[in-house]
């Protein structure tokens, strides 16, 4: 019953990825496999320095700091996405692990939801 | 394992390559509302088999040759028993 739900839209933006974290975090809850993999836009999620005060949000780097405490197994981030917003592994949160979106990807996972 | 592919989106939006990339051979893609447009599109490759939601086209005046199965709602209910997965894009 393994979940990967995919975050391709960017943070702050709106709330869907924020929906996406809150799914995450229920399945994880209740013991069941999931892991969380940010393409596109949604690679910027990852980004170590977030400042969203000045914008009255919280940020979400904190909220995904907490995730692998929580029970999400993996952060995945895309290597096309990293590249192309000029992101190294310098600039992301500890424990994201770098992986490349293709079909082998998601045929580890049951249940895939994109958010 | 076999995956059934529905794909709401417009050419235009991101996810909809996303999807085209996720669809393996064994796969099958269903375009459903606004994903239809994309058979209007010249040059968009789609993968496999192209099925879509016969009142999705009709809805949006979009005709198709042969070469795309119209199907129903009952046809789309026998693709997602029959796949071992579905993905809503």
């Amino acid at each position: 019953m393994s979940v990967l739900i995919i975050i391709d839209q960017a943070p702050y933006g709106n709330w869907s990825g924020r929906e996406a974290l809150d799914m995450a975090l229920s399945l994880a809850a209740f013991d069941q496999p999931v892991s969380l993999l940010f393409v596109g836009a949604g690679i910027n999620w990852l980004r170590k320095q977030q400042n969203p005060a000045p914008i009255q949000q919280k940020g979400v780097n904190r909220n995904l700091a907490g995730a692998t405490v929580f029970g999400i197994e993996e952060l995945l981030a895309d290597q096309d996405a990293l590249q192309r917003y000029g992101l190294g592994a310098e600039d992301l949160l500890d424990g994201v692990a770098i992986t490349h979106y293709d079909q082998d990807l998601l045929a580890n996972y049951l249940h895939v939801v994109c958010q | 394992m076999m995956t059934l592919h529905i794909l709401n989106k417009s050419p235009e939006h991101p996810r909809f390559r996303l999807c085209l990339e996720a669809v393996g051979d064994a796969d099958q893609l269903l375009l459903i509302e606004n994903a239809v447009l994309a058979l209007s599109v010249e040059g968009i490759k789609l993968p496999g088999r192209i099925m879509a939601l016969a009142s999705d086209l009709d809805a949006r005046g979009v005709s198709v040759d042969g070469s795309v199965d119209a199907i129903h709602y009952d046809g789309m209910v026998a693709l997602a028993a029959a796949a071992d997965r579905v993905i809503s894009w």
